[in-house]
């Protein structure tokens, strides 16, 4: 058992040789991963990466900073169109793009936690619903911004006029998730994260303690959304055309149960969850007119037998190995 | 505690991705017994009833082309996805097909979104697609349409021709739209402006409704408002009926007008009376209408699944989009390739199958049919009004 | 002017419906602080049980209607012992999330026994007879439905408010340990909450099967507005859910009628979202205060 004798060991991400051994592992895998898998695959890997994305947007306001949101389906289509919209009637290149993605999305995501400085709970959860619902109306709507529902083509991703082929883009898509993952483990340990948690475990004793709530949640708000906004523009130029009902209640619904069942709080939680529910409903598409059954009850036993979540689990699985033979 | 982890660590390290591996063949999706064709459809969620009735009438009708022995020696065998009506699902689902399952053919994909989502990748990979569900216009203009074969309507054509239908035959002077807001009505609606500034008869409102939306009293009272004498609908059973419910409750009653999807004989149970006297356009004739061939498929249909009584108009539907290919298939003999099913398209003049009639392809047509009729609904059933009404072919 | 009249009776008459899911919402959060996202597809199960029995078996309304609601009773009682009590060490949102899971489990079970077809529910009130006064139409079943909605309401009310039963449900909400400590059975409170609040969403899903038409997925969007209603009202009061649910039906019918029909839902909601900001705790709702 190691001994932490230092503050900065502690904040160590990656720690010891075991760990570093993992991490090398882990990066190696997905590296060689177009060499060992079909086309197909690497689409749903590309796709992963993009809600991986979101989640860690999604989990870094309902798990850390404890503010229920049901609307990260709206800061994703914004992301997205804004992507889009850019991209395609702009002509803009795809870097600029996808970061103009996130950073219209931030700024909506400050404006709608302006509002929720004053919510909590269930009044939050209709308020950020609210917002996601008037997104979709207005995107459907508006036909001269968006399209309405003819929908949005994007134009193909392509490196000095190259066109990327699904193996370039699935490392695009994992170096994209790796940097922003990299950045959200940093603000979690730094003291921004702090001020999240804090805000989260009881809002006024950290008000008390000079944590400035107006900062720090509309701040939640802005990289939340500026998170689901990168994931919307990763999705857009994956699948290359948008419709605004790709960005419903419904896949607010579904971003957050990636969070809840993967581990609400924890950033490796996001990635767990945000797997486990893009590659479920596929493996499971076979099954027909079965599938709700089968994935509503996968949720709900994973859900009451570990509460925690998948990390949760991989939390106390680990633990028990380091404790054995206890 | 213990136990559980160790439980579930060994869960984990059961469940392997293993990728199925591709039968040995000689085109992909074909070998000496067998071809092989996919489809992506809505089997759960609000649209499942469109994906199990089509599904399940495709379906039906594979097995029974099976029970007589296939085609040329070979069976038809469909493997059927969920995809939920989302597009990225319905993206996952054709490229596994494709590159898993190893398909022949892409029968059928319902939804203009998810068409439009899968769409670069089936053409890029030329992988034959049989009449994507959504609306035949999108096609006109578009590159590259050698492997894409389609028997469905445009709807904006359709839109047209009842719209020009209403104004010359049956005397509307202004008409009000009760359209579902994604492109299926709002095609339609393009297609009714075009029939109205033909007749110049005027449009007086045009009222979008959301596929969730069950309340339509503000609807109807918009509709009223309005002060047309005629109304079209371009819905779906469910608020077609309500719609149609919801006028009679506050004493509207114009001339009602509505597009092929509600020609379903559901409509008699869903809006009992209100549903007397309306005038649709249809594709295909229509159970009940007096055609024996059409009635004597849903009939064995019916054997084969009985399950589609709830569905009959889209297990018909169903079947109306996969004819075609399996008559292809069959002209095409003994060496079935893409291509040689292809020329097997192109050669069909006028071809009648069982569902789905005069179907038309070319070297250069490859929309298969480019005419609809109009019927009309009196006692419980319908009634053939006119003969077939012809529109340009769009590509 | 009649026209207007005519937008709020019709606002009223759906109101009212949307007051009743907000109702089986609330009772269940005030209890529970569950927010129950199966409370829709447990509804839509339950009409679907009474439809089974009015087409299948036979049996007259009342016999059937009846039957429905204590079975549905039964199930939403059986959820909570043998999934959400379990799960007890869940957070909040867990929680939320096993509902959502039981939604999907419920929608899948709903279009597997009874297929994903539109039906119609034989209904003793008609919808289509109407009654006319000075200009307004309104039709039997709306009367029939505000009618049942107010009796039920005002049960509910007298339910908690007045009898020991509701004094216990009060102090297991307030605090579950130390009602458990003054020998209130927190199960049994907890088990009858959760068989109540899922009868009072079958009876929605009955009153509403007439109206909406009866297919597995018709509940999806009055669950919406109820949950968005029950919040306008206060989540933790009760008339506020009836207030809240007729107040959402008549701005929606309003706004759909003389503003846009396109944006009608989002024009809702950002009236909730501003009464919210002005009032946080809802129209009817008790001041949160909390301690640090």
């Amino acid at each position: 058992m190691e001994l932490r004798q230092r503050y900065e060991e502690d904040l160590y991400l990656v720690r010891g040789a075991l760990g570093w051994t993992a991490l090398l592992g882990v990066l190696a895998a997905l590296a060689l991963l177009p060499y060992l898998a079909p086309g197909y695959f690497l689409y749903t890997a590309s796709l992963i990466a993009a809600h991986i994305v979101i989640a860690v947007g999604l989990n870094l306001l309902v798990g850390y900073t404890g503010q229920i949101s049901l609307g990260h389906a709206g800061f994703v289509a914004i992301g997205a169109y804004t992507a889009g919209i850019l991209a395609a009637r702009l002509g803009v290149p795809w870097p600029a793009a996808i970061l103009g993605a996130g950073a219209v999305a931030a700024g909506f995501g400050f404006l709608v936690g302006v509002p929720a400085l004053r919510l909590t709970g269930p009044y939050l959860t209709i308020a950020t619903l609210g917002f996601g619902i008037a997104v979709n109306q207005v995107l459907t709507n508006w036909e001269r911004l968006s399209g309405g529902r003819a929908g949005l083509f994007l134009p193909k991703l392509a490196v000095a006029g190259v066109r990327l082929p699904d193996s370039q883009i699935y490392y695009l898509f994992a170096g994209l998730a790796a940097v922003l993952l990299w950045g959200a483990f940093n603000l979690v340990r730094s003291h921004i994260g702090r001020a999240f948690v804090a805000v989260r475990d009881s809002d006024i004793a950290a008000e008390v303690m000079g944590v400035n709530l107006t900062i720090y949640k509309t701040l939640a708000f802005a990289v939340s959304a500026f998170y689901g906004g990168i994931g919307g523009a990763m999705l857009a130029y994956l699948l290359g055309y948008l419709e605004p009902q790709l960005f419903t209640l419904f896949e607010s619904i579904y971003y957050f149960s990636m969070i809840v069942v993967g581990g609400l709080g924890t950033i490796p939680g996001s990635i767990l969850g945000a797997a486990l529910l893009t590659i479920l409903p596929q493996q499971l598409a076979g099954l027909k007119q079965y599938l709700p059954l089968v994935y509503g009850a996968t949720i709900v036993a994973v859900m009451a037998l570990e509460p925690l979540g998948v990390y949760g689990r991989w939390l106390k699985i680990k633990l028990w190995f380091k404790t054995w033979p206890f | 505690m213990k136990t559980a982890s160790r439980l579930c660590l060994v869960v984990a390290l059961l469940v392997v991705a293993a990728t199925g591996a591709g039968a040995q063949s000689q085109e992909r999706g074909v070998t000496d017994t067998e071809i092989v064709i996919g489809s992506s459809q809505p089997l759960s969620g609000p649209a499942a009833f469109w994906g199990q009735g089509v599904g399940g009438g495709m379906d039906a009708y594979i097995r029974m082309i099976n029970d007589r022995g296939g085609i040329n020696g070979r069976k038809l065998r469909l493997v059927l996805r969920d995809d939920g009506y989302s597009p990225t699902r319905a993206v996952a689902n054709v490229r596994e097909l494709v590159e898993r399952e190893r398909v022949f053919a892409i029968v059928s994909l319902i939804g203009s979104a998810n068409a439009f989502a899968v769409r670069d990748y089936i053409i890029e990979n030329s992988v034959l697609w049989v009449t994507p569900t959504a609306d035949a216009n999108m096609w006109a203009g578009f590159r590259n349409k050698k492997y894409l074969f389609v028997t469905y309507p445009g709807y904006v054509d359709e839109g047209r021709i009842l719209t020009t239908y209403a104004a010359q035959k049956e005397g509307a002077k202004s008409v009000a739209v009760f359209y579902q807001n994604d492109l299926y009505g709002q095609k339609g609606l393009l297609g009714i402006k075009r029939g109205v500034a033909e007749t110049k008869i005027k449009l007086a409102g045009a009222v979008p409704y959301e596929v969730t939306d069950r309340d339509m009293s503000g609807h109807a009272l918009k509709l009223r408002q309005s002060g047309a004498d005629s109304v079209i609908l371009y819905a779906t059973p469910t608020q077609g009926a309500l719609i149609v419910r919801e006028m009679a409750k506050i004493g509207f009653t114009p001339k009602l007008f509505a597009s092929f999807t509600l020609a379903d004989p559901l409509m008699f149970q869903l809006a009992g009376d209100a549903w007397n006297g309306i005038i649709l356009t249809a594709y295909f004739p229509v159970p009940g209408v007096g055609d024996v061939k059409v009635d004597g498929m849903l009939d064995a249909l019916l054997k084969v699944n009985p399950q589609l009584r709830a569905s009959p108009f889209n297990a018909l539907a169903g079947v109306s989009f996969i004819e075609p290919f399996v008559e292809a298939v069959r002209r095409a003999g003994p060496n079935v390739t893409r291509d040689s099913v292809v020329r097997a398209f192109e050669s069909m003049k006028n071809w009648d199958g069982d569902v789905i009639r005069g179907v038309t392809f070319g070297p250069n047509q490859h929309q298969g049919i480019n005419r609809i009729y109009i019927i009309k609904s009196e006692n419980r059933q319908y009634k053939k009004l006119t003969d077939w009404i012809t529109y340009p072919v769009g590509f | 002017m009649a026209l207007l009249a005519q937008y709020v009776v019709g606002g009223l008459a759906v109101g009212s419906l949307y007051a009743l899911v907000a109702l089986g919402i609330v009772l269940l959060y005030r209890t529970s602080r569950v927010l129950n996202f199966a409370h829709g597809d447990l509804a839509t199960f339950g009409t679907f049980l009474a439809f089974a029995m009015l087409t299948a078996a036979r049996w007259p309304f009342s016999v059937s209607a009846t039957l429905s609601l204590l079975l549905t009773a039964v199930l939403g009682a059986a959820f909570f012992f043998f999934i959400i009590r379990p799960a007890k060490e869940s957070s909040l949102l867990g929680k939320i999330v096993i509902t959502l899971g039981l939604a999907l489990v419920l929608q899948g079970a709903t279009t597997a026994l009874w297929g994903t077809d539109t039906k119609i529910f034989p209904f003793p009130l008609s919808e289509t007879k109407v009654y006319r006064l000075s200009g307004i139409v309104i039709s039997q079943l709306s009367v029939g439905s505000f009618a049942v909605g107010l009796v039920l309401m005002a049960g509910l009310y007298g339910l908690v408010q007045h009898t020991r039963l509701g004094l216990a449900m009060r102090a297991v909400s307030q605090d579950t340990v130390a009602a458990q400590v003054l020998g209130i059975p927190v199960k049994r409170i907890f088990a009858l909450t959760w068989g109540l609040a899922s009868a009072l969403g079958a009876a929605s899903g009955i009153l509403l099967a007439p109206v909406t038409l009866l297919d597995p997925y018709m509940m999806l969007d009055p669950f919406l507005k109820g949950f968005a209603a029950a919040v306008l009202g206060g989540i933790d009061s009760m008339p506020g859910a009836a207030v809240g649910g007729l107040v959402l039906g008549v701005v929606e019918s309003v706004f759909a009628g003389y503003i846009s029909v396109r944006f009608k839902t989002t024009l809702s909601f950002l009236i909730i979202i501003a009464v919210l900001v002005i009032r946080p705790e809802g129209l009817l709702g008790q001041e949160y205060k909390r301690r640090v």
